[in-house]
């Protein structure tokens, strides 16, 4: 299979005339979640590790923080959502701008 | 009857019972009626003479130490002393055999005695008590004994001791003898006492003190002649021999259980010589004389202090030798890890099968060894890491650390990786090497440095997917743990595993999304668990490229919901065909040689200047240098893929002048001859950072390492409330101790800052006292 990829490739090369051909690109990026303060304001760890509860309990096995998602309020401040789903049932405002929470997005 | 009896006297019945008692004492046959008869005589006596039992005793005494008169009399007419013991011991078992008889038919006497010191029901008690040990009880045989410690051994018990212990002495100088003779004597004075609560006492005050001075006398003689003649290793062997003699002949003419005799012994033969014995240490560990070491650790063990000298003696010398061969050997081991830790390994097993051999692996002499490895495994005289690089963080110095942690985290790299050493090392061999290094890293004290770096290889490997076996490099991130890791950084590691395979997972159905695809291959990673800082590095991509990227994320957007991502170009990498006129070859490539070679490829003959490829690629002046300096002369290649006019030796030397062109008689160099095709990888060390962020690397080392030290002085003030300054360092270096050791000066400026910020305050009366405030 590869090999068959290789060989049409090398007849592309030698249809174009290039001198150097890209035959492979192994691309590398990072992500991270789109968020204005990389800090969850509620337990003070960067949103981009798990919550604190998260990361006490160590979900090890499945695939680690994948589990502890950002969300984001209309207001767009943004926190785990472990954290703040703790947070609505004390009362249901954002704790930066005490604004009526009510989630725009789920981090995925 | 009654009235008959009524009258009866002690005086009438002691004229028969008398000649019975006398045959009793001097063991002549006594037939069972005059036994039964003595029995019966007894009672009487008791029953119906009111002064009967206080007479009877009084009589029976003046026999009793009458006998014993006539015995001494029998001992001393013995002139020769192995007679007059022989003589003694006779005199004595016969009188301690009698010791058992005697006192039988005289049990009512003693009940009647006692029944006239204590109330009616104290003796009925009493009566009890001597059915409970009718011979421990009996004042009869105690009044045997006493009268024989009294007449008989109070005259000739130093004659006793004497000759005896001239046995002893004879025997000490090789002369066979009865040693019953001996054992005789100390039996007797043991049986001899009759104090219940201390059976020893007589024994101990006479014969034991006797022995022990003799003993004592001996060997203050015979140690310095033996030392002065014989020299110290042979004394050692002498000691250490009569140390054992006179364990074994202590315990066949001592009683057990008192160790006198030993002490008295170690005191004389290895106490006194104690400081020429030590001496004699230094040299024979160094001639690694493991018996001999042996010999003198059993004997120093036995005084007090003895073995300290030896472990101070064993710490120099293992940290001197490490040292030296560590310096001897500078010129290798600071340019090749797999040199460095193998001389160190080399080194730790010496040194460790000394400490089994000599030591039995006792565990102060471990401790010892520890210490001095730490010593040499720390050391910066041969190679130092400075990690306050550049300026200094706020001003402070930062004291330079060992690079050992740097190169054993290369040498783990070159295990984990596939290179030639892990091609070469069976799959067990690469296991107990990591162990290896996981044994050496024990000893490091600044293990976060080792981290960063042990990161930073793993990075490049997951990335350049090089590891030679991912089992193994999941079971080393395991042993990272068991060796105490710090949990976080541990989990980061496990982390970027699991990454690694939700990324592949990614990459799998990108590839399936669409047919045109199958020369891209992406890794999107969580920037939390691999990034470190915004150190991204811009570039303007080739065409071939750049085309891909909208769809990368057009795709990565259908997936996945609020995140973003950022391209790690100087992470990426790929291969490349590379036609010339005569050959055609596969380069593997970073992204940034990419960007530079594709440049060429609308104009492939022409010379293009530094500047023009600046605006070519947008690469920042550092990384377009390095990357041409990686294509101008990279070390690998006979011939280079590109040259270069004016000369220049090194990337700091290209000035906006220079001019590059490809060179169209590239050709890899196989036995002298070139070959037209072939594969080379022009990678190198995968660059994940920039210089301005190792720079940022090494200060955030620093810092976190500051930012420690605040958070555990805090977690201590916080269980402890009140803690002393010397309390709170060993406390500190405790917890500290998987990640670095925290200096002196740092603690100190970290005390400061917190007490500044009203974390906490000296105790007003103490000012080496810290109080918590919350």
């Amino acid at each position: 299979m590869a090999d068959e990829n290789d060989n049409e490739r090398m007849d592309d090369n030698q249809k174009s005339d290039k001198m150097f051909t890209l035959k492979k690109w192994n691309a590398v990026a990072m992500w991270s979640w789109d968020v204005e303060c990389d800090t969850c304001a509620i337990c003070r760890v960067q949103v981009m590790d798990a919550c604190l509860r998260c990361q006490a309990e160590s979900k090890k096995d499945s695939y680690g923080k994948q589990d502890c998602v950002v969300v984001w309020g209309e207001c767009n401040h943004s926190f785990h959502y472990c954290c703040m789903s703790l947070w609505v049932k004390q009362n249901n405002r954002c704790p930066l701008c005490q604004q009526e929470w009510s989630i725009q997005r789920m981090g995925k | 009857m009654l009235k008959e009896k009524g009258q009866l006297k002690f005086e009438d019945k002691w004229t028969y019972m008398r000649p019975i008692v006398l045959k009793l004492l001097k063991q002549e046959p006594v037939s069972p009626a005059e036994w039964q008869e003595l029995f019966y005589d007894v009672h009487l006596v008791c029953l119906w003479d009111e002064k009967g039992p206080v007479k009877l005793r009084d009589h029976l005494h003046e026999d009793i130490v009458q006998f014993i008169k006539q015995a001494q009399n029998r001992v001393l007419a013995q002139r020769q002393e192995e007679a007059l013991l022989k003589a003694y011991i006779a005199e004595w078992r016969k009188f301690f055999t009698q010791c058992n008889y005697l006192p039988t038919p005289f049990r009512q006497l003693e009940s009647s005695l006692q029944g006239k010191t204590t109330s009616a029901s104290s003796s009925m008690q009493s009566n009890n008590n001597s059915k409970k040990g009718p011979i421990d009880e009996s004042i009869v045989r105690k009044l045997m004994l006493d009268s024989w410690n009294d007449s008989i051994f109070s005259d000739i018990k130093h004659r006793l001791q004497e000759s005896a212990m001239k046995l002893v002495h004879a025997e000490r100088n090789g002369e066979a003898f009865d040693s019953q003779l001996v054992i005789g004597v100390r039996e007797s004075y043991v049986n001899l006492c009759s104090n219940t609560e201390d059976r020893l006492q007589i024994y101990r005050e006479n014969f034991e003190a006797a022995y022990i001075q003799s003993t004592e006398m001996f060997y203050r003689m015979k140690a310095p002649e033996q030392l002065a003649t014989n020299g110290v290793q042979a004394y050692m062997r002498y000691a250490d021999a009569k140390l054992r003699e006179e364990e074994a002949r202590a315990q066949r003419y001592l009683e057990a259980g008192s160790n006198g005799v030993i002490q008295c012994c170690v005191k004389v033969l290895v106490g006194n010589p104690l400081s020429v014995l030590l001496a004699e240490c230094a040299p024979l560990i160094k001639a690694g004389e493991t018996e001999r070491l042996q010999l003198m650790f059993r004997l120093l063990e036995r005084v007090p202090e003895g073995v300290q000298p030896m472990l101070r003696e064993l710490e120099n010398h293992i940290t001197q030798a490490g040292l030296a061969d560590m310096v001897a050997a500078a010129d290798i081991i600071t340019q090749d890890s797999e040199k460095y830790v193998e001389r160190l390994l080399e080194l730790f097993r010496k040194f460790s099968k000394l400490v089994h051999d000599a030591f039995s692996d006792d565990p102060r002499f471990l401790t010892a060894r520890d210490k001095a490895f730490k010593a040499v495994v720390n050391d910066t005289t041969v190679f130092r890491l400075e990690l306050g690089t550049g300026r200094n963080i706020g001003g402070k110095m930062v004291a330079p650390e060992s690079k050992c942690p740097e190169l054993l985290a290369n040498y783990c790299d070159m295990l984990l990786r596939r290179t030639p050493l892990s091609k070469r090392l069976t799959s067990e061999e690469i296991e107990s090497r990591l162990r290896d290094v996981l044994l050496v890293l024990k000893y490091v004290s600044n293990k976060d440095v080792f981290m960063r770096y042990h990161k930073a290889h793993l990075t490049r490997r997951l990335i350049l997917d090089a590891s030679a076996d991912s089992e193994k490099e999941e079971d080393m991130v395991e042993w990272l743990r068991e060796v105490g890791m710090p949990a976080d950084y541990v989990n980061k590691l496990a982390r970027m595993f699991q990454d690694i395979k939700v990324s592949e997972d990614l990459n799998a159905q990108f590839r399936t999304s669409t047919a045109r695809h199958d020369a891209i291959n992406i890794k999107i990673l969580n920037a939390g668990a691999w990034a470190r800082g915004s150190e991204r590095v811009t570039v303007s991509l080739p065409v071939e490229l750049e085309d891909y990227i909208p769809e990368v994320e057009e795709f990565y957007k259908k997936k996945h919901n609020g995140r973003k991502l950022q391209w790690y170009h100087h992470m990426s990498n790929g291969t490349i065909t590379f036609a010339t006129t005569s050959g055609k070859f596969d380069l593997d490539v970073t992204t940034f040689q990419m960007a530079v070679l594709f440049a060429w490829n609308q104009r492939p003959h022409d010379k293009i200047t530094y500047e023009n490829l600046r605006l070519a690629t947008e690469l920042p002046d550092g990384e377009l240098r390095r990357t041409l300096w990686s294509l101008v002369a990279f070390p690998k290649l006979k011939r280079q893929l590109l040259l270069f006019n004016p000369p220049a030796t090194a990337p700091k030397d290209f000035d906006e002048h220079t001019t590059f062109w490809v060179n169209q008689d590239f050709a890899l160099i196989k036995n002298a001859r070139p070959q037209r095709r072939g594969k080379v990888n022009l990678v190198g060390r995968l660059q994940l950072s920039t210089e301005r962020s190792q720079i940022e690397d090494n200060q955030s080392i620093v810092q976190l390492r500051i930012l420690r030290t605040q958070e555990a002085i805090i977690k201590i003030l916080k269980m402890r409330k009140k803690i002393s300054n010397a309390a709170l360092q060993s406390e500190l270096v405790d917890i500290l101790k998987n990640m670095f050791l925290p200096s002196k000066k740092m603690i100190k400026e970290q005390l400061e800052w917190l007490i500044e910020h009203k974390y906490m305050r000296r105790d007003d009366d103490d000012i080496n006292t810290f109080i918590y405030m919350a």
